[in-house]
């Protein structure tokens, strides 16, 4: 299999002793879209920053686009493009001179530089206000000047680090749309985001990065079965968690309580289903189904069932359902969210810190 | 391909600075801004200062002084009474800044005296009115000497004429203005705090910004773009050291004595030495703020302690010991060299010899310490 990034054991740790980065084994298959995921303080961005040649390893093995950051930084630099959360461009410049600087930069060929500059100006729509300047843009524009200044050397890899942050949805949909187009080209995306909804949506695969290692590596839906798997488990650490912060008694912890306690995965799958034509029989129907434990109908033509959690329990409501003459509008059910899992895996990593892994 | 680089980072810094206007505004009026405080306000001379005759007797002696105190340029005679109490009163108000008091026995020659009534919270003025007076009475004196001994045969003539004799002062440089000593220091103190300043703003402000990162991702070298930042920030101190020079020889008449080639170069080795203090400093400042912290505190004693408003030899030992190791110490003096002395490039050798030292040493640390890092 071959990979935008690879890494083996990768450490780096700063001058002042702190171990950013902690035996990372990170790998992000290529031409795929790869979403690093990670608490604050995590490691994301002293991963991203030696990844992209930035600051160098302490010790481990790097691969981008097939090549050693350490001995091949010049390479590896010429095949990434980098979108950061910041818009780091200049605000005295114009949109077209900030992407002719990258060009030169970048060493782009100078027969193709204006042709290639001018398409990617189309491809996101802003070659209308090629001439005007960083600070007269908005946000959005300002990104998607980030964008072009990061694709003008065509690299096989975009790093993006937060590109939506501040961004209004129309905006952030078009960027999504974006980067799924230019991962249809065949580039990889490496997309650091803490917006689980964004990450969820477009990523192929998902690394969660806690303490500067990957705790966890799955496609988001891989993630959201692991955690229904050992529900029993993350609910232990989450509510011995949710414990430890009530013992400390702080203000500043019932906002973190609140969140634990709503990621605790429930036993039961919970199903709301609109629907019109409701009657008695449907009701009786479904109560009879070894799957249902309870039917409750509320106004607005919505049933809330709870369910024995299988495969097959939600299917068999809807086909009772239609066997008794209703009509289904929507289907609501209670499955993990990315951002559930994101809560239990780092929650279970703070108790290993903390009581250690037994 | 690294040229286009280095020029890209030339025209991105000189069109940055030529699309904030104020900051052309202020590249042409700060040095002018600082030449004029420093010629007007520090550099001029004590001239049309108010003060009072006290005339209490009459005769040609009395006439002759206050004629002799009205005609000079020193003095602006503001009223002239015979109130000794007076006049003091108006010295001590400050209507006045002194009172000339020519005593009732002006006219005796045995006993004539006066009394220069003077307020001297005034330091400036003191130091110029005293012995400008002094020198107005001896003159009077020596004239009244000389009339007695060729008029009367039974006075004295080596007593009378005692206040003849006069020093001769040879300058060799010849009469130079506190402006003419303070302009070579201006120009080594501006482009020393202006290219401190910019150069600042423009590393440790684009790191600040994100803007170096996004160049450092590229495969480029730190050499190229500093070499870039460095040119642009050379053609910028130096346009505005050409413009402060030009103003000090519009406004004051101050003289070049040297070789405006050799001043040329002088301006150019110094601003390369002080851009490689400034880069040197934003090596590894993550913020404008960081920068500023550690800079001031080292850049700010330096205008003092190198000679900028007073030669370095007035100063205490160890101040001179120490600016033998800082590079504005002979940024002025190669300056004052070739401005005031109108000396040779054999003169200011040395001088230009050190600068190019630690401009070495600032460039060899600030690139080993600078990193690609956001």
């Amino acid at each position: 299999m071959k990979y935008a990034i690879e890494t083996h054991e990768l450490v780096k740790v700063y001058d002042n002793g702190f171990r950013a980065v902690d035996n990372l084994d990170l790998f992000i298959e290529d031409k795929t879209i790869g979403g690093i995921l990670g608490p604050n303080g995590a490691g994301k961005t002293t991963t991203i920053k030696m990844l992209t040649c930035l600051i160098p390893k302490t010790s481990g093995n790097a691969k981008v686009a097939g090549y050693d950051i350490t001995t091949h930084p010049d390479e590896v630099r010429n095949n990434i493009g980098m979108v950061p959360q910041l818009v780091s461009l200049y605000k005295d410049l114009t949109v077209r001179e900030n992407v002719e600087l990258c060009a030169d930069f970048y060493n782009v060929d100078q027969k193709i530089k204006d042709k290639k500059i001018d398409d990617l100006l189309e491809l996101v729509d802003i070659k209308y206000a090629e001439d005007k300047f960083i600070d007269q843009l908005s946000g959005g524009m300002q990104q998607k000047t980030s964008v072009v200044a990061s694709l003008v050397h065509d690299p096989d890899i975009l790093f993006l680090d937060e590109p939506t942050v501040g961004l209004d949805p129309t905006t952030k949909r078009v960027l999504w749309d974006l980067m799924e187009e230019l991962n249809q080209d065949g580039r990889s995306i490496i997309l650091c985001s803490h917006d689980m909804y964004e990450v969820d949506k477009i990523c192929d695969s998902i690394n969660i990065i806690n303490s500067g290692k990957v705790v966890a590596s799955n496609t988001p839906q891989g993630l959201k079965d692991q955690l229904l798997q050992n529900k029993e488990k993350n609910n232990q650490y989450i509510l011995e968690m949710i414990k430890e912060l009530e013992q400390e008694n702080s203000q500043e912890n019932v906002e973190e309580i609140n969140q634990l306690r709503s990621s605790l995965t429930d036993e039961d799958e919970k199903v709301t289903i609109m629907l019109s034509n409701i009657n008695e029989d449907m009701i009786n129907a479904l109560e009879d189904l070894d799957v249902v434990k309870e039917v409750k109908m509320v106004g607005g033509g919505r049933l809330n069932i709870n369910l024995k959690r299988s495969e097959t329990s939600v299917n068999s409501v809807i086909t009772e359902i239609l066997h008794n003459g209703g009509n289904i509008a929507s289907i609501k059910t209670n499955d993990p969210t990315l951002e559930d899992v994101f809560v239990a895996i780092t929650a279970k990593k703070r108790k290993e810190i903390k009581y250690g892994n037994n | 391909m690294e040229t286009t680089k280095i020029k890209w980072m030339i025209k991105k810094d000189l069109l940055t600075l030529w699309r904030h206007k104020i900051q052309v505004a202020s590249l042409i009026l700060f040095p002018i801004m600082m030449i004029a405080l420093c010629g007007w306000g520090m550099g001029g001379t004590v001239e049309h200062t108010p003060v009072i005759i006290v005339k209490q007797t009459s005769g040609p002696i009395t006439d002759q002084a206050i004629n002799a105190i009205k005609s000079d340029i020193t003095y602006d005679v503001k009223d002239i009474v015979d109130d000794v109490q007076q006049a003091k009163d108006k010295v001590d108000n400050g209507d006045v800044r002194a009172a000339i008091i020519l005593s009732s026995n002006f006219e005796d020659d045995a006993t004539r005296n006066a009394v220069l009534y003077i307020d001297s919270s005034d330091q400036l003025t003191t130091q110029t009115l005293v012995p400008k007076t002094e020198m107005i009475f001896a003159s009077l004196s020596e004239e009244v000497g000389l009339s007695q001994v060729s008029s009367n045969t039974t006075t004295n003539p080596i007593t009378s004429t005692v206040q003849t004799i006069k020093l001769q002062v040879n300058k060799i440089y010849g009469d130079i203005d506190y402006i003419d000593f303070l302009l070579p220091g201006v120009l080594a103190m501006s482009t020393f705090m202006s290219s401190m300043m910019t150069m600042g703003n423009s590393i440790a402000g684009e790191r600040e910004r994100g803007e170096l990162a996004r160049l450092f991702m590229t495969p480029t070298g730190i050499s190229t773009v500093l070499t870039g930042k460095i040119i642009s920030q050379l053609i910028r101190e130096m346009m505005m050291a050409f413009i402060l020079v030009f103003s000090a020889i519009l406004l004051f008449n101050v003289v070049i004595n040297g070789s405006l080639l050799l001043l040329f170069l002088v301006i150019f080795t110094s601003t390369l030495c002080f851009v490689g203090f400034g880069m040197m400093f934003s090596a590894t400042a993550k913020t404008q703020e960081d920068y500023i912290q550690v800079v001031l505190p080292i850049a700010m004693p330096m205008m003092f302690i190198c000679g900028v408003f007073f030669p370095t030899e007035t100063m205490p030992w160890i101040l001179q010991k120490i600016a033998y190791f800082l590079p504005l110490t002979y940024a002025n003096d190669a300056f004052r060299a070739v401005m005031l002395k109108g000396a040779g490039i054999e003169a200011v050798a040395i001088d230009l010899l050190i600068l190019l030292g630690f401009t070495l040493i600032f460039f060899v640390v600030g690139v080993s310490r600078f990193n690609r890092d956001i």
